[in-house]
């Protein structure tokens, strides 16, 4: 539980700034500070007993089935890192509380430093590689927000896209790997996967699996070709540079290698990837450092430089060389996170970072030249600094190392990075001061204590290595190898060759180097140079306006295209289903036709026709399209259909009157926009899809149910069951009256929706008065059409009534009902006009919507009460002389529901219409 | 008999129905029984998910006769998921004055609640076609409320496209009706497999012309083309209403390639599956490259909820248990990343503040598939699931880095180039809620994998689905 | 006997709507077609009760009753959007 008790505290610690702000910067950093202090003693409490080689390990089950665990674990790898995320962490956060400006965001700062914290410490204690993936992703996301801190600055927005969009790439091909090395160990913790060994190397998922992960180590310790980041992440406040750039989260990469080492290391593959790798981001990123001018920037690539060392060391795959390795990112470290302080305490007291504008400070900043002094010389790797130490053996391993350019590139690259080291510690302090704007001096204590520390365990890790440091790398290499490690290291060897040997030279050649800078300096810049940057940003811009242009070309908002590409694929893949199965022959015999329904069959495809051809004449269309649903209506009477006839001939009626409302708004004829080719296009296919409806509707029309269908039980069932005469009632007011429930709310929404609409559109452009252009002859309420009306209306509700009552025995039933009510009340608006309906209406059109839901419903629950389903029926009959016996269903009441919803629906929306319709006051 | 599985669709109706009738005027009324329904939708799909598989038959009509409801894990979750989506929708919407912008908001609100709750519950095919309308037409009115031109123009699209998949509905189930005789899916479920080998075409018709009418409800490529202007002009909790409605497709697709066209039935011999992974693998790029495009936030956040139906389908496209078990998982997820996200869009239209900032970057992660959040847990179990499959895990993977890219650069110029901290804050409890309910799921990962894994099973050997719908059996 | 003349009756009111469907096409106004359409519902009224007489069926009496009772109703709506540019005022 500790472990995992650890790895939460600095998230924890995250939490405080929020609340401790208040109090002053000082309490927040001493908050947070007492949670890294916390973690780190609890890490020292376990250090006896990793001393004596054990491993520490917690579970705690998370996700099982998938084997993404809270397990965590801390041997002697684990032990090193976490003593310096946390030891440097406590470091930064004194550094940063003298460092940031008291306008800044602190509070915030400190947050983000924590979650970083703690997603550094989650990666190094993880025994579950999956949760490891967890911490490292999220190093990634914490590390977006730190370099992004100054977020007004377009340099650190940049940075911040682009340290993420490296990394998270590198994160996410590393969770593939990851996965496949889990799935080939039958694990994913550490436990299981390291002793697994040779069934991992044996698998041919080794090498993607070793790619990937190298792809996630390398993108995040900036590896050549993906160093380009850690450069432009320098855009954040030095104490993150400090930590995340040099100590910390660019290590992760390295600790992943050696994490990983006894089970991937060992390798052709390994070796020629991992070493290659190393030595040309060593050398080539030492080359580069040489020539920059910024501060902070020959920093960034000797970072890159000693990174790749320490890959290199790794990728050797020998002992001593992963030994050397572990070593090295100790004291590389101490001295590195030691200079990117002194650089900001430079920053700080002259307001720049250019070496250029620099020098001479060694007069007035005493301190930090002496702490440069130490810090620089152990980079560049001279004795008796614990870089050199480092150094050395790194020399030593590469010099036992065939090809000769290994031993070769190695001696180059240390000659570059004395060179460089020496670069920034002459031209910063020696020499003449130019005139600073503010005459510079050391900081505080605050400011330059953190890094005196460090300093002062560079040179006590130089001087008593094995004191010191030999029993952390002892364990450390001990866990990297999985073997005991006693590692031997002393300052002086005495005159040992060849690694001696190498390092004079590399400190003779870098005086030469240094000598010709000048010269070496014009040829740099006058160098093509390719920038990273500039091919990120390009890839960047390429990628996105791609995308763009893709997704703007397919999504351009155009309806036609997207029906048109539905169709198709209706049309392709229905083919396609049908033609590649057998289909058994229709067994239905084809009915006799004669002579008038065929003439009424050529009404009906005509007027379809010709309402097509004609679409542009809105008024002629519709006309048109009153006539398929005449033919259509007469169709459902001749098929005896006489429920279907009922409805659809007031359906219609109130369609019409509905579109006629409609096209008050719309132009009288719509534009023509569709080109010719388009035009055959869009034609064809809709001749093809109907061609494909058809042959569907045939195909099945001609051939009987493989299955008894169920329409038999609603027949012999009618009346017993459900009471009624009518079949088709029964149907929808009993067997299925749940989906006339459905349906009748989806009329009520349809008119509520037309409601609302209409409503948002009152006094904007569209609810323009109505074109009278085509005609204001005649009397907007002609006398006979009012008298006719109202004639009709009473007439129009008998017929509605009885059409409802007998519903259930004969055609009829509460939907047509509603209907007809529905049109005798449309009359009445059309006669008399919106106004004259409105002021005599009683009872609102909503009301009747909601009481037709409710009495639906209400018949539903109903029969809850006998303890029965919703909508279960229940049927008695009744005498009332002089009447014959009738019947008395609960489907009645259901029945009255679907009327009081029809009705209110069709009446709410034609009203809606016609006040929209009317002309606006004001206007 | 327990009336516990008809209520989540009529107590909305009723409720709604109660508005529409004496409440159109009064909006905290409205507000009032709105969060009563919902929060007893809530409660009694809390109640339900532990309920046994079981069925419910309307009328008291046997199945197949009548229509019947079944219950299972899967209509549970799904309940529970619209329920609690549909809290965290109505405290925004309250809380922003969203409902108050239009007429109907709650009526219309409570109508969505039962369409999708009558989908979710029906064992029929045609009924699924009526709750299909409901919350299509429901839906259609909460999209164009408050109203504006683009918010119209694109709302016509919305509903064009859909009453087209309609249609296509009813072409299936008349394709169905007229070859099996019967819509009850257990029934269909019983019957498919005893269809003589050389009379399948009809069935496979059938078969894909459903699949195609989920598919557009799902926004599968190439029928998403409603969704980016739909969801990018909806307002903000609409918009995240809508997050469970690709889910509508998406379930129906599950629930019809396991019950009704398993995998293994031999008139399809796995032509769902097979037409199925293609388009998941081209929604995952087209919702990816989207989401690199950008545009406005919301717009982008639609081409993210596209590219992670493409991953959630990826997922079913298996149809095996433990796929299956990972697609619900992620669909979870999904629907409320996707909810939070529009949320936190509808707040960052006025004020960009440090809090906004940090619930975009929260939710974000959680969309991009990033950890610590859910998207992270559900991107490792459908990768774990498809392990044999590079190219899925390719096509999942680098969607993730177009998604993350596209997000961050969108919250870089959002909050850190062009904050704004003028206009006056507003609630974050719905948007806040949201993200509690995707910190519990990630946090929650084990027992509620455990728990999909035995629905998943459930679903794989649907048994007892079809034995609660007691074929043919009348009380 | 009663067979022939049903038939014979049959054939004349279809006939009657091709005419119509000839005046439909040449008419020379537009409410030369509303008046085609309205006698197009009275021959389909004819059609459908003589159908029904000659199956000896009344089911769809019914149908032809409200098409006489609502048939108007478009014709109505279509002289008044014609006549004042919009059918309710």
């Amino acid at each position: 539980m500790s472990l995992a008790l650890i790895a939460a505290l600095p998230f924890l610690g995250a939490l405080t700034p929020a609340l401790t702000q208040r109090f002053g910067r000082g309490i927040a950093t001493a908050t947070v500070a007492l949670f890294s202090a916390a973690a780190l003693l609890l890490i020292l409490q376990h250090v006896p007993a990793i001393m004596a080689g054990q491993t520490i390990t917690t579970q705690i089950n998370w996700l099982p089935t998938l084997g993404l665990n809270a397990n965590f674990r801390l041997d002697g790898l684990a032990l090193l890192f976490a003593l310096l995320i946390l030891g440097i962490g406590l470091l930064i956060q004194i550094y940063a509380r003298f460092y940031l400006d008291t306008s800044e965001p602190y509070a915030r700062f400190l947050t983000y430093l924590m979650l970083f914290q703690g997603a550094m410490l989650g990666i190094v204690l993880s025994d579950n590689i999956l949760l490891l993936l967890v911490f490292w992703e999220m190093t990634s996301l914490s590390s977006f927000l730190l370099i992004g801190f100054w977020s007004h600055l377009p340099k650190a927005r940049q940075g911040a896209r682009m340290a993420l969009a490296t990394t998270g790439a590198g994160g996410l091909a590393m969770i593939a790997g990851l996965l496949m090395l889990g799935h080939v160990a039958g694990g994913y913790d550490l436990s299981t996967i390291l002793g697994e060994r040779a069934a991992i190397q044996a698998s041919p998922l080794y090498v993607p699996a070793l790619l990937l992960i190298l792809l996630g180590a390398f993108t995040k310790s900036a590896q050549f070709p993906f160093h380009y980041w850690l450069p432009h992440a320098m855009a954040a406040p030095t104490p993150v540079s400090a930590y995340l750039h040099s100590a910390t989260m660019v290590k992760a990469g390295l600790f992943l290698l050696a994490r990983l080492w006894p089970v991937l290391a060992g390798t052709p593959e390994w070796f020629w990837i991992v070493t290659s790798a190393g030595l040309i981001t060593m050398s080539f990123a030492a080359g580069v450092a040489l020539f920059k001018d910024d501060l902070k920037a020959i920093l960034a690539y000797s970072t890159v430089s000693h990174l790749g060392l320490i890959t290199f060391l790794l990728g050797l795959g020998t002992k001593a060389a992963a030994t050397a390795a572990v070593f090295h990112i100790l004291c590389h470290a101490t001295f590195k996170a030691a200079l990117f302080m002194l650089a900001g305490i430079v920053d700080h007291a002259t307001h720049t970072r250019d070496i250029r504008a620099l020098g001479g400070l060694r007069r007035a900043m005493p301190i930090s030249f002496a702490l440069a002094s130490i810090a620089t010389l152990s980079m560049a790797g001279i004795p008796p600094l614990n870089g050199f130490l480092s150094k050395e053996m790194m020399l030593e391993e590469a010099a036992h190392t065939a090809p000769w350019v290994i031993p070769v590139l190695a001696t180059f690259a240390a000659l570059l990075s004395v060179a460089y080291a020496l670069r920034f510690l002459v031209y910063t302090f020696l020499g003449q001061a130019p005139a600073y704007a503010h005459a510079p001096h050391d900081p505080g204590a605050g400011l330059w204590l953190p890094p005196a520390i460090l300093a002062a365990l560079v040179v006590a890790i130089g001087l008593a290595p094995m004191a010191m440091a030999g029993w952390l790398v002892d364990a450390a290499a001990s866990a990297t190898t999985g073997e005991a490690v006693h590692a031997h290291i002393a300052l002086w060897h005495g005159l040992q060759p060849p690694a001696l040997w190498m390092s004079l030279a590399a400190v003779g050649g870098a005086l030469v180097v240094l000598g010709l800078y000048p010269a070496l300096r014009a040829a740099w810049d006058g160098a093509h140079k390719p920038d990273a940057k500039a091919m990120f940003d390009a890839g960047m811009g390429w990628l996105t306006k791609t995308a763009t242009a893709l997704t703007q070309g397919l999504h351009n908002g155009s309806l036609s295209r997207g029906f048109a590409v539905g169709l198709c694929s209706f049309l392709a893949l229905g083919l396609y289903a049908y033609l590649s199965a057998p289909t058994l022959p229709g067994t239905r015999a084809l009915t006799q036709i004669s002579f008038a329904p065929v003439v009424a069959f050529g009404l009906l495809m005509t007027a379809a026709l010709a309402a097509t051809a004609l679409h542009r004449k809105r008024l002629l269309a519709l006309l048109l399209t009153g006539i398929v649903g005449l033919i259509l209506s007469a169709s459902f009477a001749y098929l005896s259909a006489p429920d279907l006839a009922l409805t659809q001939i007031t359906v219609e009626v109130v369609t019409i009157a509905l579109m006629l409302l409609a096209l008050n708004f719309l132009p009288k004829t719509t534009p023509r926009k569709t080109a010719g080719f388009r035009k055959l296009r869009d034609g064809g296919l809709a001749v093809a899809v109907g061609t494909g409806v058809a042959a569907l509707a045939y195909t099945l029309m001609t051939r009987e149910a493989m299955f008894p269908p169920i329409s038999a039980f609603h027949l012999a069932q009618s009346l017993p069951g459900a009471g009624g005469h009518n079949a088709v009632n029964t149907i929808i007011v009993d067997f299925r009256g749940y989906d006339t429930y459905g349906e009748i709310i989806v009329l009520g929404i349809a008119a509520l929706l037309i409601f609302a609409l209409t409503e948002s559109l009152l006094g904007t452009r569209w609810a323009v008065q109505p074109d009278h252009a085509a005609g204001d002859e005649g009397d907007a309420h002609p006398v006979m059409l009012q008298t006719a009306t109202r004639l009709i209306l009473p007439m129009a509700m008998l017929v509605g009534v009885y059409l409802f009552l007998r519903g259930h025995n004969e055609p009829g039933g509460g939907f047509v009902a509603g209907l007809v009510f529905a049109i005798g009340l449309v009359l009445q608006y059309i006669a008399s006009g919106q106004d004259w309906a409105a002021a005599r209406r009683r009872i609102p059109y909503h009301a009747m919507i909601g009481a037709g839901v409710l009495v639906a419903s209400a018949t539903g629950i109903g029969s809850f009460l006998a303890g029965r389903p919703f909508l279960t029926s229940n049927f008695t009959h009744g005498h009332l002389p002089p009447l014959k016996d009738f019947e008395l269903a609960t489907a009645a009441l259901f029945d009255l529901g679907v009327f009081l919803c029809v009705l209110g629906a069709v009446m709410l929306a034609l009203d809606a219409l016609a006040r929209l319709a009317k002309p606006q006051e004001g206007r | 008999m327990s009336q516990l599985l008809i209520l989540p669709v009529i107590l909305p109706a009723a409720l709604a129905g109660f508005i529409i009738l004496f409440a159109r005027n009064a909006l905290a009324v409205q507000r009032a029984i709105s969060g009563f329904g919902t929060l007893a939708l809530l409660a009694l799909a809390i109640t339900l998910i532990q309920a046994p598989t079981q069925s419910y038959f309307l009328g008291n009509w046997p199945a197949p006769f009548g229509i019947a409801l079944t219950l299972d894990g899967l209509s549970a979750l799904m309940l529970l998921l619209t329920a609690s989506l549909a809290l965290i929708v109505l405290i925004h919407s309250i809380a922003t004055g969203w409902d108050a912008q239009g007429r109907h908001f709650h009526a219309l609100f409570l109508f969505q609640l039962m369409g999708l709750n009558g989908a979710f519950l029906t064992a029929d095919a045609f009924n699924l076609f009526v709750f299909f309308e409901v919350l299509l037409i429901a839906s259609y009115g909460l999209m164009v409320h408050g109203g504006g031109q683009a918010r119209i123009r694109a709302g016509v699209q919305y509903v064009a496209f859909n009453l087209l998949g309609s249609t296509l509905f009813l072409f299936a189930l008349a394709t169905i009706y007229s070859t099996m005789g019967t819509l009850n899916m257990a029934d269909l479920a019983q019957k498919l497999p005893l269809v003589g080998a050389d009379d399948t075409g009809l069935i496979r018709v059938a078969a894909v012309l459903l699949m195609l009418v989920f598919a557009i409800k799902a926004a599968l490529v190439p029928l998403q083309f409603w969704l980016p202007g739909t969801y990018a002009n909806a307002p903000g909790p609409v918009a995240a209403l809508f997050a469970v409605m690709t889910k509508v497709g998406a379930y129906a697709l599950i629930r019809f390639g396991t019950l009704v066209f398993p995998g293994d039935l031999p008139a399809l011999g796995g032509l769902l599956a097979g037409l199925l992974y293609p388009a998941a693998l081209a929604t995952i790029a087209v919702g990816a490259i989207g989401t690199l495009a950008a545009g406005a936030l919301p717009r982008q956040i639609a081409f993210a909820a596209i590219g992670s139906m493409g991953t959630l389908l990826l997922a079913v496209s298996a149809f095996t248990p433990e796929a299956v078990s990972a697609t619900l998982y992620y669909l979870i997820h999904s629907t409320l990343a996707t909810a939070a996200l529009f949320l936190i869009a509808d707040l960052a239209r006025t004020r960009r503040d440090g809090l906004t900032a940090a619930l975009y970057m929260a939710a974000a992660i959680a969309m991009a598939g990033m950890p610590p959040l859910s998207g992270f847990v559900g991107k490792l179990l459908v990768l774990d699931a498809l392990r044999s499959d590079p190219l899925a895990w390719t096509f999942i993977l680098l969607a993730s880095l177009l998604t993350m890219i596209g997000l961050a650069r969108q919250g870089s110029d959002l909050f850190w180039k062009a904050p704004n901290t003028e206009a006056p804050a507003q609630s974050k409890a719905g948007v806040l809620l949201c993200l509690a309910a995707l910190v519990a799921l990630t946090l929650a990962a084990g027992p509620i994998t455990g728990w999909l894994g035995q629905t998943a099973a459930a679903l794989d050997a649907p048994e007892a689905y079809i034995a609660a719908n007691r074929l043919g059996v009348a009380e | 006997m009663l067979t022939y003349a049903l038939t014979f009756a049959i054939a004349c009111f279809a006939l009657a709507l091709i005419l119509n469907l000839w005046r439909l096409a040449t008419a020379p106004t537009m409410p030369d077609r509303i008046l085609t359409v309205d006698t197009m519902v009275i021959n389909i009224i004819a059609l459908i009760v003589l159908y029904g007489a000659k199956a000896q069926s009344a089911v769809s009496f019914d149908a032809a009753l409200l098409l006489a009772m609502t048939g108007f109703v478009s014709t109505v709506a279509f002289c008044k959007f014609l006549l004042r540019g919009g059918i309710i005022e």
